[in-house]
């Protein structure tokens, strides 16, 4: 039922079934508080309202989801998103973790007593032969069993954490059954890397069981998708291997494989393990019913003492703990970068993420969240750099790609953006990062019109994606419809609320539409959301200084001087605004230190010259103008910067404002 | 300032106070630059008279086997009318001797204003045997004219090779300077590190 409920809520997720979905998602939530789906149906919930614009109510449920599994990633990453997540470490705190192993150990002990329960149940077509099963198994195959019998609550994690926390004298066994696991696998690479708990003993260990009678048993393997369960029939196997199912992590183990015929197979998981993994043989039996399930353990029980089990379950409890810890010191680590770069403070971002291990530093995730932060602080060298990193790593991804291209289109490398357009459309053609890409690239040679109709080609591909809305917005801009610009700068807010770039573009709208309060409040809006970049502080100083508010504009611009040291911008504004306060010493003081910074630039040496003829030093405002037109300005600066030259001989003549 | 490559001698003299430009022969490719940017692709155009099926759409449509062709009396008339007053730079046309024989113009007037009212002649084109696009330019000799700020354009067809009646033009385009990405500046900015932190994207 559990099943159906959420299948209905992923299909019913389309904006005609939302309602339907949310109906059929809140039923099956409201009656089974307490069942495993309850954090991925509290997720899924929350999905659907944050789709349909109720984010309160969508941070609720992702809160919710939180609580009741601790480990669902994507529950926080979303929270991070809408800005209202908690602390990393509040949410994956120690109390988590004690919370977390306490469930597990109760887990534990209920299997244990419900080993005895079900003693009466047994059936008797089990052969002799699951003698040789060793209770860990049977503790995994019941942790199964229950799980899908009794509903409990957290014993799909449970079982996950048990077979984890198996002792290293497994050398009879191998990995344990394949579990449900809760733990999202929209993650990073995430870790439940236990190595210790794998440890191969030496392949003399092999284990020479005896072929358990395959005909009885069969083998059923359950794991948590993101749907629902999938139930996977395998084939019994004796001396085989066996993996993991949890697709978000991967148990590495360094086992040999005592090679048999009977090799199972995982759905889809399976595959990639098996090619790379060995497995030490082991025994394991599937049973397909509960009864057939509760005769094994009945029989295992029987053959061994209480005493063997207690002790394995102890240093099980141990590793469990170790694993827990060393899984919520990882997630901890990157919720708070994400957290961070999210809520846009990136410098604290960046050196979160700096504390990483190195392993998991270099990973396509990691690298592009840093990349991203390095991109919001623009200092789009270091931006490219760790993109360029990320996605030598791992060139499949296509998340943060479209930042990628927009860094490569600030730094003007045509080539190598229509590399990595072209790149991107061959791994994935109906990826809308792609297709920005591709934009990004028309856009840099200023062809604006195909630009536009690939950004309109990735909306169309996914609608969600902000950045590909204000891209089109962007591109409206540059070919001056500004009311479809507007138009598209509001269905990137609609999907994001706090996506700054359609702000800033909204912003520049007003701006030449010379409306300059709202333009103010725009950018103001930006700024609030993203305040360390400089480039939107000066424009907002720009927008101050358009409506006259001269002080505030100042005191913008020098607080952008002081946040990028490299970016020439707001000292030329802030020269232009000096200029507009007739304050021409401090002016040219300013110029003169930009020069250092960008020593070719034609506007500002046009600048200069402008304001020497305003204090009447001839010479050098000729000679000023002179340089500016040797750096080759475009025609219309040309033609300002000659009749300039030529009126700077007479000053009796009116000069308008149009031209100087 | 000429903006043609081919040109023969001057030889028309200035006729109602517009400069003499050379005979423009026309080039095979389009050759605009960088800076520039199609400012008509928003005017009204309209003209004054068309054969049915060769209307003002063809001049337009970035084919050159459509034409426009006149069906009245000469001058045959082309009106670019602007929603704002805009700076224009450049004039192109595509005309063909070779297909059109008799109806590829020879003397074209370029006038600009306010509205029909009050056009005043800018320049006056003389063109022989044209094969290819025209580049006119519309700027004047002093810096300060690099462009004519207009609300109405209107390219005037005064007479065609071989005394023909009727005119063909292929395809018309106008050309004026790109807006700077950065509103409210007094110049555009050239150095790279200006124009890396120039804009948020």
């Amino acid at each position: 039922m559990q099943a159906s409920a959420e299948g209905a809520a992923g299909s019913g997720g389309g904006s005609g079934g939302r309602a339907h979905a949310e109906a059929a998602q809140r039923t099956a939530t409201d009656k089974r508080e307490k069942v495993p789906s309850g954090a991925t149906g509290h997720y899924l919930l929350g999905l659907i309202y944050r789709y349909t614009g109720r984010m309160e109510a969508a941070a609720e449920q992702f809160v919710q989801a939180l609580t009741l599994d601790p480990l669902l990633w994507a529950a926080y990453e979303e929270l991070c998103m809408l800005g209202v997540a908690e602390d990393a470490n509040e949410c994956f705190s120690e109390a988590t973790a004690l919370r977390l192993q306490k469930e597990h150990t109760s887990t534990s002990s209920l299997e244990k007593s419900n080993f005895v329960n079900e003693n009466r149940f047994l059936s008797s077509n089990v052969s002799a032969s699951l003698s040789d099963i060793i209770p860990k198994q049977i503790k995994q195959l019941h942790a199964n069993t229950t799980a899908e019998v009794s509903g409990y609550p957290h014993v799909r994690t449970t079982a996950l954490h048990v077979q984890n926390g198996a002792p290293s004298n497994l050398s009879q066994f191998d990995t344990p059954s394949p579990t449900i696991s809760q733990t999202s696998c929209i993650a990073p690479p995430p870790l439940f890397r236990n190595t210790h708990a794998y440890q191969n003993t030496t392949g003399a260990n092999a284990p020479s069981k005896p072929k358990v009678n395959a005909a009885n048993l069969t083998l059923r393997r359950k794991y948590l998708d993101e749907a629902g369960l999938k139930k996977v029939s395998g084939r019994l196997f004796n001396q085989s291997s066996d993996s993991v199912p949890r697709r978000s992590a991967r148990l590495s183990r360094d086992t040999t494989i005592n090679s048999n015929s009977n090799i199972a197979m995982f759905g889809g998981n399976g595959a990639d393990q098996l090619s790379g993994n060995r497995y030490h043989v082991v025994d394991e039996m599937w049973t397909d019913n509960v009864a057939a399930t509760s005769s094994s353990a009945s029989i295992v029980d029987g053959k061994f003492s209480e005493q063997d089990k207690a002790e394995r379950v102890l240093s099980q409890d141990s590793k469990l703990a170790i694993g827990i810890r060393e899984l919520l010191a990882l997630l901890r680590t990157l919720g708070e970068g994400y957290r961070l770069s999210c809520s846009f403070k990136c410098q604290e971002a960046l050196e979160v993420y700096r504390k990483l291990p190195e392993p998991q530093f270099n990973t396509g995730w990691v690298l592009c969240q840093v990349g991203k932060a390095y991109f919001e602080l623009v200092n789009y060298l270091e931006a490219d750099h760790f993109f360029e990193l990320a996605h030598r790593l791992s060139p499949c991804t296509l998340e943060g790609m479209d930042i990628y291209s927009t860094v490569l289109y600030h730094l003007n490398e045509e080539m190598r953006l229509s590399y990595l357009a072209q790149e991107l459309v061959s791994i994935d053609r109906l990826s809308p990062q792609a297709w920005c890409a591709v934009g990004n690239c028309f856009a840099l040679r200023k062809d604006h019109e195909t630009a536009l109709k690939n950004f309109q080609r990735a909306v169309q591909l996914d609608s969600r994606v902000a950045y590909a809305h204000t891209l089109c917005g962007h591109e409206y801009s540059a070919l001056e419809d500004y009311e479809n610009s507007i138009k598209l700068y509001r269905c990137a807010l609609q999907v994001d609320e706090r996506h700054y770039n359609a702000w800033y573009g909204l912003g520049v709208v007003y701006l030449r539409q010379e409306k300059f309060e709202f333009a103010e409040h725009h950018f103001r809006r930006a700024f609030l959301i993203n305040p360390c970049s400089s480039v939107l502080m000066c424009y907002l100083g720009m927008a101050l200084h358009a409506l006259k508010r001269s002080g505030d504009a100042l005191e913008m611009m020098d607080k952008a001087i002081f946040a990028d040291k490299k970016n020439p911008l707001p000292k030329y504004q802030k020269a232009l605004i000096l200029l507009g306060l007739q304050k021409y010493p401090e002016a040219l003081d300013e110029l003169e230190r930009l020069k250092e910074i960008a020593p070719h630039e034609s506007s500002m040496y046009a600048l200069m010259g402008k304001i020497y003829k305003q204090i009447n030093v001839l010479d050098k405002a000729v000679f000023c103008f002179g340089i500016a037109l040797d750096l080759k300005p475009p025609a219309a600066d040309v033609a300002i910067i000659k009749s300039a030259m030529e009126k700077v001989h007479l000053p009796d003549e009116l000069m308008d404002d149009d031209d100087l | 300032m000429e903006s043609d490559g081919d040109e023969e001698a001057a030889t028309t003299p200035a006729t109602g106070g517009a400069p003499p430009a050379g005979r423009l022969k026309g080039r095979p490719e389009l050759s605009v630059d960088d800076d520039m940017r199609e400012m008509a692709k928003t005017a009204a155009w309209s003209v004054s008279s068309c054969k049915p099926g060769n209307g003002v759409a063809s001049l337009r449509d970035d084919n050159l086997d459509t034409y426009w062709q006149s069906d009245g009396a000469q001058p045959h008339l082309v009106n670019i009318q602007f929603q704002k007053k805009v700076q224009l730079q450049l004039l192109v046309l595509y005309v063909d001797f070779k297909l059109d024989e008799s109806y590829t113009p020879s003397k074209i007037s370029v006038r600009a204003g306010d509205g029909f009212h009050n056009l005043k002649e800018i320049k006056t084109v003389e063109l022989s045997k044209p094969v290819g696009w025209v580049h006119i330019s519309l700027s004047g000799a002093d810096p300060r004219e690099t462009f004519i700020h207009t609300f109405m354009l209107q390219i005037s067809v005064l007479s065609n090779h071989l005394n023909g009646r009727d005119t063909h033009i292929r395809q018309i385009k106008i050309y004026g300077p790109r807006l700077n990405h950065v509103p409210h500046q007094p110049f555009h900015f050239t150095s790279r590190e200006f124009i890396t932190y120039s804009t948020v994207r």
